[in-house]
């Protein structure tokens, strides 16, 4: 019973700290360029208002099922990632299934996007998987440096294993090297400046957004707040120890948060192959030294 | 009577008829199609007679030579045989009215033939005859379709005739040390040699299966050779064939030397012969995936994906443990399927259209959306995503190369993951997505015979991803009868104690996700389709004179990223390695002078040696 719960209720409350987070970075980003910027419920009501837009544009059933696998596979991976009180899928997936059910919903976007036709799309899709080949070798090097020296890819067994030992076994404060690899990359994967080609509004129109409006642009703004959550949570769940309730689960977020944005508040745009090489010069390099130090 | 005996000589039969009846295509396509539906029927019904042997009625050198059956070739003998049967539907609607024809489907025949007799063969030279016959009907094969294929061809020719040869001396060689060409009476005779004799004799045989297989550096004969011929040869060619190789350096690692044997074989504490085998799969998983980037044409492209694909194959086997080497096996049934299943629906858009140019087509998918889904079916099993089926042998590699403590060949595999998604994304694009150009609005989607494969195999990719239990009960037999440790297999997955892997909760996750997401989409209100010139344009007017698309160079910023490494690294090497043949044979060369008295000298000299030789010995 505990668990039917949680499956109806998970997708929600992450939803709800997700639209929160989405609007405390536009608080956030205001407040540091001098604007008062928007309320921080905003993306509530910006979802509401798309979701009831009188015409919704399809460019064909492609597109219509991407933004369900768009969803579905962003909901697919949550119930993976084990959160607080809730880890009963996460047994029977590791995080190489979480890294890799993780890219589905990519790959629906891509899909529809490519549908609608519009090149603006398609350059924004080829961008975010060349950022994709940047930022997730030096991630997954990172993830297999935790995996190698714990002995399991379980994420679940990583978390006990840092939970067991306090602050002292966090993997950040063990690994540094992989924990700030892993940081550099995690900006990467959440598209923050510098690394924001995929979406860069004023190259190619929002990119991936540019044949999406109604219903699917308000579902595509409800998977971004998951999809937030989730991949901080990896983070969180593979160098911050995890979360033993809610409330440090929601600091740490926030935290973490609050520096990937404070990068992205400072920073310009790379165009997509600095930003490519910029991913293997600086996070990979440190990747393979952090393994190297675990192998001797 | 023996399975196996009934089996080649449908097979034989096959070619005598095709050959027979060669003026003739619609008996042609009928015999082929009735020859491959038995060879399929036989070869699945054959676990009843696993562990028979069947010796041919000849000796050689006071020798039985023969056919054995084990848990092994029963799985490649289906696999061989359910792909050509598919092949050939899939041909009967295809091949209509292709010029030079003739010969497709004796040379078809003939190489399953060639196949099906390497894999059930018991001893060397049963082995070797009938890789003779594999590799001359590649070679037909290949040769057949198009004005570039001779060419092509002949260039796996050189690499193939080079490959036999390495393999005629393994086979001689052993024969002197054990007096044998049997493989159970060479496996049982293999301890008694030296470790550098076991390193070399291994090296002979695993460098000669390497080119059939195409292994990083030998792998150049590949991508021309299979895209220049028939689409359809080109799915069966990536498909099966050369996953022969594979099966020979599994037959020899695992059946004939053992993993005793093999491990002895050590140069510096993890530096062993597996580890240096491992890096050569690595570099044939990532320089031939980033190098299909670069492809314009489909059909080529996935052939530099399956030379990339057999990377993982290799590294699973490299891998050691049973969870590796379990994965490399699976991966070979679930790469057929899925390349096999790109491949048809390439050819459906090429049967359609006329061309294969990533550049000239698009937007097919209003028309034509049972390949399109064949395609993305396809695509998701190459790339290795859940739900499908590559997903779950690349799972197995991946955790058997981190907990085996191979964390660079581990991230070399996700690289080849990576580079892997990249290039799949640009070829659906390419063709089915973005704008469709007004030449092809009266494309149809093609017929039943050729839709029938492509449902087929949909089904074997879906269905392998979500129940991996069915080739693993295989694959698990095949691991006990080579003397190695069995994968603890469920239906949905594996279950092991240090964490399981179950597709079932996977793929009902994602349906259920995909419900909720559908739900959430209803209560919008209703979508109005529009067409594909009711466009974003930044205030400009579409219509079907511009051109409002984005597909050449689809990565030119990551071809900006790589070119150096591949200039720097990648093309001085083969540079390197094309020089040091010129300069060998250049010397190879001056042997033959052309002067009847230099060879009255060699033949004089060679007998004399011989005589010294046998005196030695006797």
């Amino acid at each position: 019973m505990n668990v039917v719960l949680w499956i109806i209720f998970l997708p929600i409350i992450l939803f709800v700290i997700g639209t929160f987070m989405l609007g405390y970075s536009r608080k956030f980003i205001a407040r540091i360029e001098r604007r008062y910027g928007p309320p921080i419920q905003q993306v509530f009501y910006d979802i509401f208002k798309l979701m009831n837009k009188k015409t919704n544009i399809s460019h064909g059933w492609m597109h219509d099922f991407a933004i369900l696998m768009l969803l579905g596979g962003t909901l697919l991976t949550m119930y993976f990632i084990p959160v607080p009180g809730f880890s009963y899928f996460a047994q029977y997936g590791d995080v190489l299934v979480i890294m890799y059910v993780l890219l589905i919903p990519a790959l629906g976007m891509a899909l529809g996007v490519g549908e609608t036709a519009n090149p603006n799309g398609s350059i924004g899709i080829s961008r975010a998987l060349m950022m994709l080949a940047g930022y997730d070798i030096p991630f997954f090097l990172t993830f297999i440096g935790m995996a190698m020296l714990n002995n399991t890819t379980s994420m679940l067994d990583l978390i006990h294993l840092q939970q067991a030992g306090g602050i002292a076994t966090w993997g950040i404060i063990t690994n540094p090297i992989l924990g700030v690899a892993a940081l550099i990359a995690l900006q990467g994967m959440l598209g923050e400046k510098p690394f924001e080609v995929m979406v860069a509004p004023h190259e190619i129109a929002t990119g991936p957004m540019t044949e999406m409006g109604g219903k699917y642009l308000g579902i595509m703004m409800i998977q971004h707040a998951i999809g937030v959550v989730i991949e901080l949570t990896i983070y969180i769940n593979l160098f911050l120890g995890g979360a033993v309730n809610w409330f440090e689960y929601i600091v740490k977020l926030f935290v973490l948060f609050t520096l990937l944005l404070s990068v992205n508040a400072v920073f310009g745009r790379f165009r997509t192959d600095d930003a490519v090489r910029f991913m293997w010069k600086i996070p990979l390099p440190l990747a393979i030294i952090g393994v190297l130090f675990i192998i001797f | 009577m023996s399975i196996v005996w009934i089996l080649l000589n449908i097979a034989l039969a096959g070619v005598v008829l095709n050959v027979l009846f060669s003026k003739s295509k619609i008996v042609q396509k009928y015999v082929s199609l009735l020859v491959f539906a038995g060879l399929t029927y036989f070869s699945f019904i054959m676990y009843s007679q696993v562990g028979e042997h069947f010796d041919f009625p000849l000796q050689i050198a006071g020798q039985s030579i023969g056919f054995t059956i084990t848990w092994l070739n029963y799985y490649f003998g289906i696999m061989i045989t359910g792909i050509s049967l598919l092949t050939v539907i899939f041909s009967l609607k295809y091949m209509e009215g292709k010029d030079g024809s003739t010969n497709y489907y004796t040379v078809l025949t003939l190489k399953t033939f060639g196949m099906l007799g390497v894999i059930f063969s018991s001893d060397l030279i049963t082995f070797f005859v009938f890789w003779e016959i594999m590799s001359w009907s590649t070679f037909a094969l290949m040769s057949t379709g198009g004005k570039e294929a001779p060419k092509s061809a002949f260039k796996y020719f050189v690499f193939a005739i080079t490959a036999s040869m390495i393999l005629m001396a393994g086979v001689v060689l052993s024969y002197s040390l054990f007096g044998s060409f049997d493989f159970t009476v060479i496996h049982g005779k293999i301890g008694t040699l030296s470790l550098s004799m076991t390193g070399f004799l291994l090296s002979i045989f695993i460098v000669s299966f390497s080119v059939e297989s195409a292994v990083f550096p030998v792998h150049s004969w590949l991508p021309d050779g299979y895209s220049n011929t028939f689409t359809t040869f080109t799915a069966y060619l990536s498909g099966i064939s050369t996953r022969i190789g594979i099966y020979g350096i599994i037959l020899f690692l695992f059946g004939i030397f053992g993993m005793q044997t093999i491990d002895k074989l050590s140069i510096i504490g993890k530096i062993n012969f597996r580890y240096i085998f491992g890096v050569f799969a690595a570099l044939t998983m990532v320089v031939p995936t980033f190098t299909a980037l670069y492809q314009h044409d489909a059909k080529k492209l996935i052939a530099w994906h399956s030379v990339g694909q057999g990377g993982y194959m290799l590294i699973g086997l490299a891998s050691g443990s049973a969870l590796g080497i379990a994965g490399g096996m699976f991966h070979v049934l679930n790469h057929m399927a899925y390349v096999v299943l790109i491949v048809f629906a390439i050819a459906s858009v090429e049967h359609r259209t006329g061309t294969t140019n990533l550049n000239k087509l698009g937007g097919l998918i209003k028309k034509m959306p049972v390949s399109y889904l064949a395609l993305l079916f396809g695509i998701i099993g190459l790339a290795g995503l859940p739900p499908m089926n590559g997903f779950v042998s690349k799972w197995f590699i991946y955790r058997a190369l981190i907990l085996g403590g191979y964390p660079f060949l581990a991230i070399a595999a996700v690289i080849g993951t990576l580079g892997t998604i990249l290039s799949v994304y640009k070829l659906i694009h390419n063709m089915f997505l973005g704008q469709l150009p007004e030449r092809y609005n009266n494309v149809k989607e093609v017929g039943f015979s050729m839709q029938l494969p492509m449902w087929i195999l949909m089904i074997v990719v879906l269905g392998l991803g979500i129940f991996p239990g069915v080739a693993m009960g295989l694959i698990a037999k095949i691991q006990i009868s080579l003397g190695l440790a069995a994968v603890p297999y469920s239906l949905h997955g594996i279950q092991t104690a240090s964490g399981q892997l179950n597709m079932m909760v996977v793929g009902a996750l994602f349906m259920g996700g995909l419900l909720v997401a559908w739900i959430i989409y209803l209560l919008g209100s209703r979508r109005k389709h529009i067409s594909q010139y009711n466009n974003y344009a930044a205030g400009n007017f579409l219509d079907k004179n511009v051109a409002y698309n984005f597909n050449y160079e689809f990565y030119a910023a990551m071809e900006h990223v790589i070119d150096p490494y591949r200039k720097k690294i990648i093309q001085r090497t083969e540079q390197g390695i094309a020089g040091l043949t010129d300069a060998v044979s250049e010397y190879v060369r001056r042997i033959y002078t052309g002067m009847i008295n230099t060879y009255g000298i060699y033949v004089i000299t060679a007998f004399i040696v011989t005589i010294i030789i046998l005196k030695e010995l006797i």
